[in-house]
């Protein structure tokens, strides 16, 4: 018995748009059953990537596999696919029954259950073009987990929207991956947005991957070091020096450590995923240490 | 109904606090713990699924599935297969009957640290720092 | 599909209706007074091939006094390409646009077959508008027909198996031009220009020569219709067969003038006569369905490369 495919992988995926690549020698895996935040900056190629993903768009080299299949040319493995683009593009002038109806009709199992509770907050009739953005975003995510989908892609699924809207929509989506066990790819330019469900991140940067991995891995492994500025040699527990910065008589460094940091001259700071993620993606920004008179940690034994 | 409204608040209802640099997991299985603690929860009774923590939250399935094995692992709850999680046993009551003692130690400290001119972040920042330094030295 | 086909475009379904629907009450309304004058004036006694005498007085008085009404209905030419701009066009052109793509084409029906079954669906609809209103005309144009004949392209164009075929074609360019161009306008405007440029290429080279058409050598003189059906050309020949110039036609007119004799006696002559080649009216239905077909292959390849397309390069 072979083992299922993972969800979404990409080989080398490249795609040009006239001029300009989008996105450039790609490779990479998403795991099964993970929710992925797909980050970076606007036009980093996270929504070219789930166009991509989608056959919506084709590429130009390099291959991408969706549950196995190419998106491109065996698009019946989108039935297993729940996708919402930017924006939540659906028919302005359908009403919200005539929506549902054209998911279910064009969907091969469909379940009514996760649609029915929307319904009872809105009138089916109303036009989907006279519903707000939260409202329409509830609405396409909704169809989407009545697709009982394997594999959910959401494209900036929270902008526009208030955050009391942007909070129940990420219930309604934490609810519907409790039920299925379904793989969650949502891409956002706001990290802040997805740091509270994401257990693996992939930080996309002018069309390449620039960090990946499980959250709790990566910050695990990184620490912020402050101490007084010194010519650098080997440092006892770090592995690799990801970003540093002099200021004064000071020196910051953003490190990849592989144990702890047994020097005291070093101040060393767990750092939150956002900076992590900034750090990663802008080269000459550095997170910012604490300030001195805050209590340090020692990372001992 | 809502989303919420469908499920019971059941006897537990957990609360995430982003901001305090613990992992979620954690927190959920310390507000399960001081439930017990406090008698709030007692054996026998059914904490919310998994969906309805989720669906309350907006946090990751794993992440509750985590905190839920980690206490099962500890001895304090068992899943019951297609039926749910449910305490398993209380702490040792021995930390019920230092709590009163415990919390009172702890107002006369507060009185004098308050009083020799330490305010409300410092005094967080002292019980963090030391907190967190007992603990390390406790695992080394 | 057919759900889905019939939800997004019932605004367009009712238009159409519509249209039809006041094109029959305007063909039944019109045709009353045409009818009461055919009658009146005689004029079945001038269908060819009788033509007693004061028909070449009667007949033109008659066309004379419909005229408007005859031109207006000429210009029903332009229905089958609204079939290409209003619904073709749109199609996937808006879809594209608006960014609805996304939610079509990402369930569980696959591009092709969705493009398939909406344009399938569609073009029976498109075919049967275009023989409704292509019914339509060849009623109210029946006494017209009888009397001039149907082959010459003002009636050919708007009568019989043609109309759905234009339309076809042009909902087939409509629907191509929406997936190439992905903007309503420039869609339609391509539609427009592509319709146009075949229908006049064909009409110019390709159906006089359907079949090889017949000629029939005429006195110089003689006026009035010579022959039933369509004439491709009329020109002076000289005895020998040759075309004759207008330069020398010219000198002959002056050589005339100079003689004092009346130039279309000296014309007689001279042995030139008059050689009209043409394709007789008898040649309708099969030059109708010659051309039907060749519009309705050119609506299928049309169709096949968007569905090639769209699977190719959906966006």
């Amino acid at each position: 018995m072979s083992p299922s495919p993972p969800p979404l992988v990409t080989r080398s995926l490249g795609k040009r748009f006239r001029r300009e690549w989008g996105l450039r020698d790609l490779t990479l895996t998403i795991p099964r059953g993970a929710i992925v935040g797909l980050a970076g900056p606007n036009g980093a190629g996270k929504s070219t990537l789930l166009a991509l993903a989608t056959g919506l768009l084709a590429p130009t080299e390099g291959a991408i596999s969706l549950l196995g299949r190419d998106p491109l040319r065996d698009p019946g493995v989108l039935s297993e696919v729940g996708y919402v683009a930017q924006g939540a593009p659906l028919y302005r002038s359908f009403s919200i029954a005539d929506t549902i109806e054209f998911a279910r009709r064009t969907n091969a199992h469909w379940d009514d259950e996760s649609v029915v509770e929307l319904l009872t907050r809105i009138d089916p009739r109303t036009k989907v073009g006279s519903l707000s953005e939260g409202e329409r975003a509830r609405l396409a995510l909704g169809l989407v987990l009545g697709k009982r989908p394997q594999l959910v892609l959401l494209d900036e699924p929270f902008a526009n929207i208030d955050p009391l809207a942007g909070r129940e929509l990420l219930q309604l989506l934490m609810d519907g991956v409790a039920e299925t066990g379904a793989t969650v790819v949502i891409a956002s330019h706001v990290v802040a947005d997805i740091e509270r469900v994401c257990d693996h991140i992939v930080l996309l940067g002018e069309g390449s991957v620039r960090l990946e991995g499980n959250v709790e891995e990566l910050l695990e492994a990184h620490r912020l070091m402050t101490g007084p500025r010194r010519p650098l040699g080997a440092i006892r527990g770090v592995r690799e020096i990801v970003r540093e910065r002099h200021s004064g008589r000071q020196l910051t460094l953003l490190a990849v450590v592989d144990g702890p940091i047994v020097d005291p001259s070093w101040t060393v700071e767990r750092i939150s995923l956002e900076e992590l993620l900034l750090a990663y993606m802008v080269p000459e920004r550095m997170p910012a240490p604490r300030r001195p008179d805050e209590v340090p940690l020692r990372w001992h034994g | 109904m809502t989303l919420l409204e469908r499920y019971d608040p059941a006897v537990i209802q957990f609360h995430l606090d982003p901001s305090s640099g613990v992992a979620t997991y954690l927190q959920i299985v310390q507000q399960v713990k001081e439930a017990l603690r406090l008698g709030t929860i007692d054996v026998g009774d059914q904490l919310p699924t998994v969906r309805e923590v989720v669906a309350d939250l907006a946090i990751n399935p794993n992440t509750v599935a985590k905190a839920y094995r980690d206490l099962e692992r500890e001895g304090l709850v068992v899943a019951r297969q297609g039926r749910g999680t449910f305490i398993a046993s209380t702490l040792a009551p021995a930390s019920l009957r230092h709590h009163e003692e415990l919390r009172a130690e702890l107002e006369r400290w507060i009185v004098s640290a308050l009083a020799a001119g330490l305010d409300e972040e410092s005094v967080r920042a002292l019980i963090s720092a030391t907190l967190r330094e007992s603990l390390a030295r406790s695992a080394a | 599909m057919a759900w889905v086909t019939w939800r997004q475009h019932r605004a367009q379904l009712v238009a159409a209706s519509g249209l039809l629907l006041a094109l029959a009450l305007a063909a039944l309304g019109t045709r009353l007074p045409i009818q009461a004058a055919f009658r009146r004036d005689s004029l079945a006694a001038c269908l060819p091939p009788t033509a007693r005498s004061g028909c070449d007085i009667i007949v033109p008085h008659f066309e004379g006094q419909f005229h408007g009404l005859v031109t207006a209905v000429r210009g029903l030419a332009v229905l089958p390409v609204l079939a290409g701009l209003f619904v073709g066009a749109p199609l996937l052109a808006r879809e594209l646009e608006q960014g609805t793509v996304g939610f079509a084409w990402t369930q569980g029906v696959t591009r092709r077959r969705w493009l398939l079954s909406k344009t399938a669906l569609i073009a029976t609809a498109t075919a049967v508008a275009g023989a409704v209103a292509s019914v339509l005309v060849m009623w109210w144009r029946s006494p017209f027909d009888t009397l001039e004949g149907r082959m010459g392209p003002s009636s050919f164009d708007v009568e019989g198996l043609v109309v759905p075929a234009y339309a076809l074609f042009a909902l087939a360019l409509g629907v191509l031009a929406g997936l190439v161009f992905r903007r309503t306008v420039a869609a339609m405007t391509s539609t427009l220009v592509a319709f146009v440029a075949t229908r006049f290429l064909v009409l110019e080279f390709v159906r006089p020569h359907f079949l090889a058409p017949l000629h029939r050598t005429v006195v110089a003189t003689d006026s009035g219709r010579q022959v039933a059906g369509w004439v491709l050309s009329d020109n002076l020949v000289d005895a020998g067969g040759r075309q004759i110039t207008a330069g020398r036609e010219d000198l002959a007119v002056l050589h005339a003038q100079q003689a004092g004799i009346d130039p279309h006696t000296y014309i007689v002559t001279l042995g030139w006569k008059r050689l009209v080649s043409y394709q007789p009216a008898g040649r309708f239905w099969t030059f109708q369905l010659l051309e039907a077909g060749l519009f309705v292959g050119l609506a299928a390849l049309v169709i096949v490369a968007a569905v090639w397309l769209v699977r190719r390069r959906p966006t």
